[in-house]
């Protein structure tokens, strides 16, 4: 039997029940089914963009091109619909264009040696440039009617609105991997120490090149969740949202050094930050103080760990070693 | 002759200002109105904001730190600074209070990156999210409009000295006088000592916390009084102001050769980046391209100078985001 410890994932946890809690008293709405499958609709691309930036910011690398790839997606299902490719395919091509973005981050990060926080700033303003190269200044409204109700409807004979299926699906297959298979442990050493993973024999750039392409498949997958919720494809879709996505995943538990987070804590946060956004707008508060709660919470994730470890470190030793 | 060539290809900025001149002459070539006098203004104008915040985010960047709330601050301090001037305070008034937010900004930023050494990027992201809510908060649905900016701005934003846009001039003069401090000053050198070997910084003694602390503080601060520079471009401001500018003024950085991975670069490269970003946007206007394809351009521009810089350079690959030396 393992031995329990207390970690950021269970006070993200405990962050979470407090938050729906609290907001139960607060609104007599937000506790509602209707309610709850309004907020699982606004987060699904979130999440499921985070469940792979989980993988990328443990294994120490990083992807803000993530709402450009969401968008270029997107964009790429209104191009080849309006050109007359069926709407299947269209949505095979959005994701294969996402995969392709993530691959050519994946590539100039591993193969060239450039830093990521660089090349993806760059790839944020090419893939954004992309879409407005593919659909102009003109959105795809006209999609096909039984596609876009999967974007507002609930599954038949539940409250859960469609979106709930890739992100389950998704979120069970990411856990799995993550923290019982070798390619988890891997992700985790790689983020530890790259250089004695690759000694110990971790293909280490294979690794990373193959999580930087999920991360592109993932915003591709959330490009058609987001095509569909919002029944268009639009080239300015969905601007900002990387930061969103690592808010999320930091305020998780997620360490921006590498090697350390669990999927949990991930998902308890998009959902936290999800149900404080619900609260927020039920009674009425502006968005404004979501971003001031955002922000708060990202600092929390930040400085509790790093109080703690210096009330230990006082209390052990005297030598203070600074990384 | 041989050694004079080799030095000059030596210095970072040559290729990012050949860049810049090949771009001005194709353009030119093509499209004479380009060489115009105002085609000249429309270039430095434009590039003002950015080539600001691009001097302060330098020094940043040097110490391999990264400060991304630089947008929202600016945004915040126009519109605080048309606020307070429509409410009838005077020019110095609101020069004090967008100082003000900028240093506070700046020592929160430095206080948690300095002393408590949490990672900048998840510090700064925070602040970036905190002011702007702070910021939307405040401004609400107001628009500053052009009869609340102060006189002595707006008249800045319009007028040109002997043909070059005094905005440009304000950039140029805080690109020469933080120029001169990083080459010869201390305090400044030692950001380039804690951005090339952090431990080694310590060992030889660089109170290095305070000399982290100082830079945000200073980049806070002028990002707080570049408010000005850009209330003066748009005579307006509202609730999105400064939306997104961080990742251009870091684009503008490392184009212009200041190594995300820290200890290499100047500000006279990184406004040189951010002019060549700017000139080429016009460019591609001057050319007939459609607008949408700026972007593009932009984005592989970045990474060409970052391969280009990876090529050139003998460094081992990065094996963090913010790279390695």
């Amino acid at each position: 039997m393992k031995k329990f410890t207390f970690g950021w994932d269970h006070g993200v946890t405990i962050f979470l029940v407090l938050t729906v809690v609290l907001g139960g008293f607060i609104s007599e709405y937000f506790a509602t089914i209707d309610n709850l499958s309004f907020v699982i609709q606004d987060i699904a691309e979130i999440a499921i963009i985070a469940l792979a930036m989980s993988y990328l910011i443990i294994a120490g690398e990083i992807d803000l091109s993530v709402a450009s790839i969401l968008s270029l997606s997107s964009a790429t299902i209104g191009f080849l619909f309006r050109n007359g490719t069926s709407f299947e395919m269209a949505i095979v091509g959005g994701l294969i264009v996402g995969l392709l973005c993530g691959l050519l981050n994946g590539y100039l990060v591993t193969v060239i040696g450039l830093p990521s926080l660089a090349v993806t700033i760059g790839t944020l303003a090419l893939f954004r440039g992309l879409c407005y190269a593919l659909l102009g200044n003109e959105p795809v409204n006209e999609l096909p009617e039984n596609w876009i109700v999967l974007g507002y409807e609930n599954i038949p004979g539940t409250f859960l609105p469609w979106s709930t299926i890739p992100l389950v699906i998704l979120a069970a297959i990411a856990w799995i991997v993550l923290h019982y298979t070798r390619i988890g442990r891997w992700t985790f050493a790689i983020g530890i120490n790259a250089e004695a993973a690759k000694f110990s024999g971790i293909p280490v750039a294979r690794m990373k090149l193959g999580l930087f392409a999920m991360t592109g498949l993932m915003s591709g997958v959330a490009g058609v969740v987001y095509t569909l919720r919002f029944a268009s494809a639009s080239p300015d879709g969905a601007v900002g949202y990387e930061l969103g996505v690592i808010a999320a995943v930091l305020f998780g538990g997620v360490s921006i050094a590498g090697g350390i987070g669990t999927l949990w804590g991930v998902l308890a946060a998009v959902f936290a930050l999800g149900a404080i956004r619900s609260v927020l707008q039920l009674i009425d508060f502006s968005a404004n103080a979501l971003l001031i709660v955002s922000g708060a919470l990202l600092l929390i994730s930040v400085v509790v760990p790093r109080a703690i470890e210096i009330a230990q470190s006082r209390r052990k030793s005297t030598f203070v070693t600074n990384k | 002759m041989k050694n004079l060539i080799q030095k000059t290809l030596k210095v970072r900025e040559i290729p990012v200002f050949l860049g810049l001149l090949i771009v001005v002459l194709i353009t030119g070539t093509a499209n004479p109105a380009f060489f115009t006098l105002s085609g000249f203004q429309d270039i430095t104008l434009g590039v003002a904001v950015v080539a600001t915040l691009a001097v302060a985010q330098t020094l940043v960047i040097v110490m391999k730190h990264i400060d991304l709330s630089v947008g929202s601050t600016i945004g915040f301090s126009a519109y605080l600074i048309g606020d307070a001037s429509s409410k009838g305070h005077g020019f110095w008034y609101c020069m004090a209070l967008a100082l003000g937010l900028g240093l506070v900004v700046g020592a929160v930023n430095g206080y948690l990156v300095a002393y408590l050494k949490l990672p900048s990027l998840v510090v700064t992201l925070a602040t970036l999210y905190i002011v702007r809510g702070l910021f939307n908060e405040i401004a609400g649905g107001n628009t500053i409009t052009e009869d609340m900016v102060p006189k002595a701005i707006n008249f800045m934003g319009l007028n040109t000295f002997f043909g070059i846009p005094y905005l440009f001039l304000v950039a140029v003069i805080l690109m020469l006088v933080v120029g001169f401090i990083m080459k010869r000053l201390r305090p400044a050198r030692d950001l380039y000592a804690i951005g090339s070997n952090l431990a080694a910084a310590e060992l030889v003694g660089i109170p290095v916390a305070r000399r982290v602390f100082l830079a945000f503080l200073a980049t806070g601060a002028v990002s707080g009084l570049a408010g000005a520079v850009l209330l003066a471009r748009f005579n307006t401001a509202a609730a999105n102001s400064g939306n997104g500018l961080e990742l251009s003024v870091v684009a503008a950085c490392v184009v212009g050769g200041v190594a995300i991975a820290g200890g290499i670069g100047t500000v006279y490269g990184a406004v040189i980046g951010a002019v060549l970003l700017q000139a080429i946007t016009m460019a591609l206007g001057a050319l007939g391209v459609p607008q949408f394809w700026q972007l593009t351009v932009n984005g592989i521009l970045l990474i060409a100078a970052i391969s280009l810089d990876r090529y050139l350079s003998t460094r081992v690959k990065p094996t963090s985001i913010m790279g390695t030396n």
